[in-house]
């Protein structure tokens, strides 16, 4: 370990520390102690904010871990009463915070929401895997006995009445938005916005409740220096991380440790670290050029606007129902036509 | 009626449906009603409303005004006994002011006759009581505004030397000092609610601005060239300062003398006046300014060289037949390919349009063709894909949990978002934003409706398909079904009978 970096690990890690968010903050101490395979629970909590028992923990860390591909078989054979373990739960973590850049994505995650929010997607994604998956996990309902199809179409009934319901709400909620929006044009600091959201109103009229709201934005605002400061000092956590690994058949590492040749393999570490960051742009770079296949049509995409975008998916997805339910008529058509002496009449096209 | 089996499946969808529904619905209704009272009326908020205990507008101001009336109700009685009093010794000089008083009373419209009677004797007594009143009716908040007041008082508190200075004075009374001592009124009218908003005259209604600055704690008036803020100690005295903008704001002080009788703030004629409290101005602004930082800043090279060998070190240790892509990756492949489908098939739609030319016609045919090719890609990719996912599942560890949605990071959430400012997105008028919002309703509708409709499909049909033969009476069923499956449970076909009258 160079004297030089001795000094400011303390320093980076006490940054890391300080930019978690609060509930889940570990003690910079833990990172140390780490290294000594013992019982280590406040590492887990970051990765597992909720509170639970030790085993649901565990079984989560490791679930989270094993979403984003991590491989070590030794970590994933830890116990679940969480005895032993925590130099794999470090390693563990600090892949995570290398890998997705676990600390910004935290950030984002615990922003505070000042302004009134909409999102413009309508990801499809989102839906058809949380009912699916919903429609698996919900238990088992008393149905015991059979349901008359009435109840299915009462059910039916009742959510287009919810829709509709929510879809008045939430025309009511833009006009109060307009409203509350341009009554306030000029008052913001910021002058891109110009004006204040409900909650900066609310804010204004109700000083006593924004208290909690700036605690909120000054914890948010220290995380960040905190962020800026690790970023500074990350090298020197990762030069650490990367003594504590675990020998690996890694030829160039075994001389690394030779004290006479240190020079000779600090250039020869230099230029390999160089070279792969070299091809790792170059990968990069193929990646990107593969999307500009499709950027003729591209451009054409951008051009649109929101609504008219929204416009189309409704258009497309209408049709799909649509095409559907034709399908639906023609098998029941033939259903009826085993009818013996009853026609149907399809009710009359509007 | 149906059986339980396929029944199940179709009611907990609609049952979760439902629930979703009802969730959105309550969210969206308490936002609506803070927005309704933020646009309803304020209540003017009694003068400790920077302080903590205060409560939410509307609830503690009702009571004071009622204790405030039978306080005054006294007082008043007792300034008509003293002005009674002195009616005889003092008629003259203030005749000329209570004339002066009447002609203004007559200009401005009066709150109350409590206010009207105690106006037209003389204006000068009720100085004096008007003060006392203040400081009575009052809540201890307002001490600080107090020796402001104790200030002039002995010039308006000493009645004996009163035809003296009031003679004086009665000249000053048209010009400036007349709006300073009227003016120090004001905060006692707007204090004291409508009763004394009759005192606040056209002369000292610019008066009433900045009082009602202090009073409705963080309302900052640009009018009065002063931003009182919240729980600000500088705001003490925005009195004694603020008399050269005395007649700029006089506009301002007009404007609002017509509302002080209402004495309730409204977003919509008094929002563009609003300021935010000086500490979140702050903090706003440094958040703000650390985003764009953390944005900006990127790592090194060093930095990344390094972070990457310990990668790839990680990457050396671990297991060698874990499977090539995370579930992570395989998902965001998912998405990119689902993306890449979407423009597809648009793509593919606006070229199957007519074509006028023939060169319009060739080079519609070439871009379909390698939409084509684009196509066959993405499903090789698929297939890899499902492979990938089949061995993600097979070399699970036993004690991971399936849910793949972890609450750590909600992936699809995360797609584009970055540090740095959130972005904006601008809307330009209300239809704008009710297009906007209803598209999206109907969109996510009729996701859902889609996939019902497929749930349906999968358990009704092929119930009907092998009872309907044999059913006696197949028309309930049959109609049930086809009404949900074809015409999204709106319409009814007919079941005519079939049977020739022999």
């Amino acid at each position: 370990m160079r004297s030089g970096r001795a000094g400011t690990l303390p320093a980076a890690i006490g940054a890391l520390c300080r930019a978690l968010p609060l509930e889940s903050r570990p003690a910079p101490e833990t990172f140390r102690l780490a290294k000594f395979d013992r019982p280590q629970a406040s590492l887990r909590r970051v990765l597992s904010p909720k509170p639970a028992e030790i085993s649901t923990q565990i079984r989560f860390v490791k679930s989270v871990l094993w979403y984003h591909g991590y491989g070590r078989p030794e970590f994933y054979q830890l116990p679940s009463d969480g005895s032993v373990g925590s130099r794999e739960l470090l390693l563990a973590f600090s892949w995570l915070l290398n890998r997705i850049n676990l600390l910004e994505q935290l950030l984002i995650a615990n922003r505070v929401k000042i302004g009134d929010e909409t999102s413009v997607c309508t990801c499809e994604g989102n839906l058809p895997n949380t009912w699916k998956g919903r429609t698996e996990i919900v238990p088992e309902l008393c149905l015991k006995s059979e349901v008359d199809v009435r109840y299915l179409q009462w059910l039916n009934g009742r959510l287009r009445f919810q829709w509709r319901n929510l879809h008045v709400d939430h025309q009511e909620q833009c006009k109060l938005f307009h409203k509350i929006h341009s009554y306030t044009v000029g008052c913001h600091i910021d002058h891109t916005i110009g004006h204040f959201s409900v909650t900066e109103v609310d804010l204004v009229r109700q000083p006593h409740s924004y208290k909690q709201l700036l605690q909120l934005l000054e914890s948010e605002t220290s995380r960040l220096e905190a962020f800026l400061e690790w970023k500074q000092l990350e090298p020197v956590y990762w030069h650490w991380m990367v003594m504590n690994q675990p020998n690996i058949k890694d030829v160039k590492s075994e001389e690394r440790e030779l004290p006479d040749e240190r020079e000779f393999c600090a250039a020869v570490r230099t230029i390999t670290e160089a070279v792969e960051l070299k091809l790792s742009d170059l990968k990069y770079h193929c990646a990107h050029k593969k999307n500009g296949m499709h950027g003729p049509y591209r451009l054409v995409f951008k051009d649109k606007t929101v609504i008219s975008e929204l416009r189309m998916q409704e258009a497309k997805l209408g049709r799909q129902l649509k095409r559907l339910q034709e399908e639906c008529r023609h098998k029941l058509d033939q259903i009826a036509e085993g009818l013996a002496g009853v026609i149907c009449i399809p009710p009359t096209k509007r | 009626m149906l059986p339980a089996a396929c029944a199940h499946r179709v009611v907990s969808i609609l049952s979760q449906a439902l629930e979703d529904c009802a969730e959105k619905k309550k969210k969206l209704e308490d936002n609506l009603a803070l927005c309704r009272a933020l646009l309803g009326d304020w209540k003017v908020q009694t003068p400790e409303s920077p302080k903590p205990e205060c409560d939410p507008a509307g609830d503690q101001v009702s009571e004071p005004s009622a204790k405030e009336l039978e306080e005054l109700e006294l007082l008043n009685r007792a300034l008509e006994k003293a002005l009674r009093v002195r009616k005889s010794t003092l008629q003259s000089p203030l005749g000329a002011l209570g004339a002066a008083g009447g002609e203004k009373a007559a200009e401005k419209k009066p709150a109350t006759s409590i206010a009207r009677t105690q106006r037209a004797p003389c204006s000068k007594e009720s100085i004096p009581k008007t003060i006392k009143v203040t400081s009575v009716s009052k809540k201890a908040a307002f001490s600080k505004k107090f020796p402001t007041y104790m200030l002039k008082a002995p010039y308006r508190t000493d009645p004996v030397k009163a035809p003296t200075h009031q003679s004086s004075r009665a000249p000053k009374m048209t010009g400036e000092a007349s709006t300073k001592q009227v003016r120090k009124t004001a905060p006692a009218t707007s204090l004291c609610q409508e009763v004394f908003c009759a005192v606040a005259e056209p002369s000292g209604s610019p008066r009433s601005l900045p009082c009602e600055q202090q009073s409705s704690s963080s309302f900052g008036g640009s009018a009065s060239g002063k931003n009182p803020v919240a729980a600000d100690p500088e705001n003490d005295c925005p009195g004694s300062s603020t008399e050269s903008p005395m007649t700029q704001s006089q506009k301002a002080g007009d404007f609002l003398v017509g509302s002080t009788t209402a004495r309730t703030f409204t977003l919509q004629e008094k929002g563009s006046l609003l300021k935010l409290p000086l500490p979140y101005r702050k903090a706003y602004t440094r958040n703000s300014r650390l985003w764009e930082k953390c944005r900006l800043c990127q790592s090194s090279s060093a930095t990344a060289a390094v972070r990457n060998h310990f990668l790839e070190r990680m990457q050396a240790s671990f297991c060698s037949s874990a499977p090539a892509l995370s579930p992570a990756e395989i998902e965001e492949e998912v998405m990119v390919l689902h993306d890449t489908h979407s423009f597809l098939s648009q793509c593919m739609e606006s070229e199957t349009t007519g074509h006028p030319t023939w060169e319009r016609e060739y080079e519609s045919l070439l871009t379909l063709e390698g939409l084509r090719d684009m196509a066959s890609q993405c499903l090789l990719k698929l297939q890899q894909l499902h492979a990938a996912a089949e061995s993600q599942v097979r070399l699970r560890p036993s004690d991971c949990t399936h849910s793949t949605r972890t609450s750590l990071e909600d992936c699809t959430s995360f797609r584009g978002r970055r540090c740095g400012a959130t972005p904006l997105l601008f809307y330009s008028s209300v239809q704008e934003l009710r297009e906007m919002t209803s598209l999206k309703l109907q969109v996510a509708m009729l996701h859902q409706q889609i996939h019902i409709q497929k749930v349906l499909v999968a358990e009704l049909l092929p119930v009907v398909e092998s009872r309907l033969p044999q059913d006696e009476s197949p028309s309930h069923l049959y109609r049930a079904v086809y009404t949900q499956l074809c015409e999204g449970g709106e319409r009814f076909p007919v079941l005519v009978n079939d049977e020739l009258p022999d």
